[in-house]
């Protein structure tokens, strides 16, 4: 018995003994009539604090007692005048009224109490369920709620995603039914209805299923282990379902936001890619229209044309592929540095030669031999893809000779800044504005919005280009960043960190040749 | 006699342009458009008749060509210049590795093409020795006989090492060496992924040898492959 059970037996026992001492005390002053009234408080009041059944069988005791001290003649149960005797049953009956009523307002009571304490954890329960970001990891704390409420074993199976409806992988189960229980969660998963003793379905079942319904959906079951021999499952039956259909509608609402995000993203993905597609196309058109051309030419009027007609036009043919091949390059690498999971071929690389092997390269192209390098001395080697690199100064540089004056120098320098590696290219063209500097390196800015005379600049970034040296310059842990020259033109400038990302500095100590 | 070429090239257009632009050039074509034809066609040459060089694509529809080559070296020691795509990366230079002569990434021009033959024909060809030991390029002169190099006529000092590397380029002048191919003949087959060493050494040899370090004529780097030493001047 807890303490506030023996407080109340206490005041009963104190109201009581204080009636009984007062009616002895005013035995001589008062008359039996009143005497009863403080029967009647006592009564009353120990009502308050007795079980029914105690004050019933109290009262009963008292009024015999009273009887036996009170009533003449005194000291024997049997009573001499008919109105003692009616005043003995009507002091017995509103005993009993009383201790009737009390029973009665404290049941209620205890109703009103189980109703607000179940409606506490259902909102509990739903708050909790609200600010979860996967209700999936709230399975357990479902069964803590159910085993709670119910004191009884309670396994939960919940459903990982949507559209699965069996018990495999794709659920999650807290607790360990056996098979029988197993398939029982399966049966009330797939069917979405309870299942068990008063439940309507499978009554003769010791256990109950409850399924955690969604709307038009059921998305998991929860299995009350030995349920049926709980006393008041009848009246719980309806508050379990509403904790078990708040989880079931919590991960409906989770799947269908996972959907939303997922189906967003893919339509994200997908405007992404029909912008560099779109942007890729148009850069394949230029040069496929001038081979067109020129192959076209040779093709119908070849017989008419001069060797020096021929010849002009079977170099513009073999540049233009030159072009498209760098294309396909370009755009094939801007794929791959796209994947997630992007693999490097990195090994200790000296500037130096990658400077004069992409030197070598652009130099042989039509208008290269304006390009000039510098290479500080004594650099240190630096980690990266060799290939990724000279693709990147390919394109630097490409982009230099391609919007600069044709008696302008194109000037690459390598040099170093701290723990990195400085690549700078540098033209004397007419500049990119401000507003387009960051621009320049996006491979789908090219806007519809623009105003006409801004459009050398949009023909200047638009493409691959400078969308992949970006990339491979982020892909080494670097940056490449635009800025314009005092003197005019644009400065590209390439940060790579000399360790690439937390490399050991290579020993210098080479050994000698073995012979 | 007019050389002998075996083009292996699954696509159509390319061989036809091919075969048309190399006959120009006077070689003797045969093609093949996978490995099992390729095969084939050099276990049926006709007695005493050989393959002079062959011209091999990476991508074709039966398999790498890895087998072919290690066949034909198994008998011979006809040159053999891959084609790859840059998607083939790794394959090449596994096949370079395993001896194969030269490599042209696609697309590439009929004139880079002629200068790789070239190369290679001489290195094997007949003509060998001379060009393996005397190497001459526009100021620079290496007598591997001597073990002098001459850069203007002036004698330049190069330690072992720098020699070593520079003599193993020059026996294959005008031809892709492979950092493995290099690492392995001057430091040891335990040291083939030390490429750093190279990187050391090939800028020591830059520093003696080439007017501008950042524009080198004579020692050529091929990004991510290896070293090239420039088409030595020397005619047969």
């Amino acid at each position: 018995m807890d303490s506030g059970g023996v407080w109340r037996y206490r005041f009963a026992i104190l109201s009581w003994t204080i009636a009984w001492v007062s009616m002895f005390a005013l035995e001589e002053k008062l008359d039996l009539a009143n005497l009863a009234m403080l029967m009647v408080l006592a009564s009353a009041l120990s009502a308050i604090w007795l079980p029914g059944w105690a004050s019933v069988v109290i009262s009963a005791i008292a009024v015999s007692a009273f009887n036996w001290s009170f009533v003449p003649p005194k000291l024997e149960f049997s009573v001499d005048l008919y109105q003692n005797a009616l005043l003995l049953i009507a002091l017995l009956l509103v005993n009993w009224i009383i201790a009737g009523l009390m029973i009665r307002q404290r049941s209620l009571a205890e109703a009103a109490h189980a109703l607000a304490s179940s409606e506490a954890r259902l909102r509990q329960w739903g708050d909790t369920l609200r600010d979860a970001n996967d209700p999936i990891e709230h399975a357990s704390a479902l069964r803590a709620v159910l085993k709670e409420t119910t004191g009884a074993e309670v396994v939960v199976l919940v459903m990982r995603s949507y559209d699965v409806r069996s018990c495999d992988a794709t659920s999650l189960q807290v607790g360990e039914p056996n098979n029988e229980q197993e398939s029982g969660l399966s049966l009330c998963l797939k069917e979405g209805y309870a299942l068990g003793a008063s439940s309507g379905r499978y009554e003769h079942l010791p256990d109950v299923y409850l399924p955690l319904r969604g709307r038009c959906v059921t998305l998991g079951a929860a299995l009350l282990i030995g349920f049926r021999h709980h006393p008041d499952r009848k009246q719980l039956m309806p508050h379990l379902q509403a904790l078990c259909d708040q989880m079931g509608g919590a991960l409906q609402r989770s799947f269908i936001a996972a959907k939303e995000h997922q189906a967003r993203e893919q339509a994200q993905l997908q405007a992404t890619r029909n912008a560099l597609l779109a942007a890729i196309s148009h850069d394949y058109r230029t040069p496929l229209a001038t081979i067109m051309g020129a192959a076209s030419s040779l093709y119908q009027q070849g017989d008419r044309l001069s060797v020096n007609q021929r010849q002009r036009l079977a170099r513009g043919i073999v540049e233009e592929g030159e072009r498209l091949a760098r294309l396909t390059e370009n755009t094939l690498q801007l794929a791959r540095l796209d994947a997630p999971s992007v693999s490097l071929r990195c090994d200790w690389e000296s500037a130096e030669e990658i400077v004069g092997a992409i030197l070598r390269r652009v130099r042989n192209r039509g208008n290269g031999a304006r390009v000039t390098a510098w290479v500080e001395p004594n650099l240190p080697l630096f980690w990266c893809d060799a290939i990724l690199v000279s693709q990147l100064l390919d394109n630097l540089l490409d982009n230099g000779l391609k919007y600069s004056p044709d008696d302008a120098p194109v000037e690459l320098h390598a040099s170093l800044e701290s723990d990195n590696l400085l690549l700078t290219v540098s033209d004397r063209g007419p500049g990119i504005a401000p507003a387009w500097r960051e621009k320049v390196f996006e491979v789908f800015q090219r806007g519809d919005s623009l105003k006409s005379d801004s459009r050398r600049e949009i023909d200047r970034g638009a493409g691959v280009g400078l969308a992949v040296c970006r990339a491979i310059a982020r892909a080494h842990h670097g940056e490449l960043s635009l800025r314009s020259r005092r003197e005019g033109g644009c400065l590209f400038e390439c940060r790579l960190p000399i360790r690439g990302h937390g490399q050991q500095v290579p020993d210098t100590n080479v050994p000698e040749a073995r012979k | 006699m007019s050389r002998k070429v075996l083009l292996v090239e699954d696509d159509r257009v390319l061989r036809d342009s091919l075969r048309e632009a190399l006959s120009i050039e006077g070689y003797e074509l045969k093609t093949a458009a996978s490995l099992a034809d390729a095969r084939a066609q050099l276990e049926h040459l006709a007695l005493g008749q050989s393959i002079d060089l062959v011209v091999l694509d990476l991508g074709l529809p039966d398999g790498d060509g890895q087998a072919l080559l290690s066949q034909l070296r198994h008998t011979s020691s006809t040159p053999v210049i891959v084609i790859s795509a840059r998607d083939a990366e790794g394959q090449k230079i596994q096949l370079l590795d395993q001896g194969a002569d030269d490599y042209l990434v696609k697309p590439f021009g009929i004139g880079e093409l002629l200068a790789r033959m070239r190369v290679a024909l001489r290195h094997r060809g007949h003509s060998a020795e001379r060009a393996l030991l005397v190497y001459r390029h526009g100021p620079l002169e290496a007598d591997l006989r001597a073990r002098k190099v001459l850069l203007s006529k002036v004698e330049v000092h190069l330690t072992p090492t720098e020699y070593a590397l520079l003599a193993r380029l020059v026996r294959q002048a005008g031809q892709v060496v492979t950092h493995r191919q290099l690492l392995t003949d001057v430091w040891g087959a335990e040291h083939v992924d030390q490429t750093h060493y190279l990187r050391l050494y090939m800028g020591q040899l830059r520093a003696k040898l080439e007017v501008d370090t950042a524009d080198p004529q004579h020692l050529l780097t091929e990004p991510g492959v290896g070293y090239r030493l420039a088409e030595s001047d020397t005619t047969d």
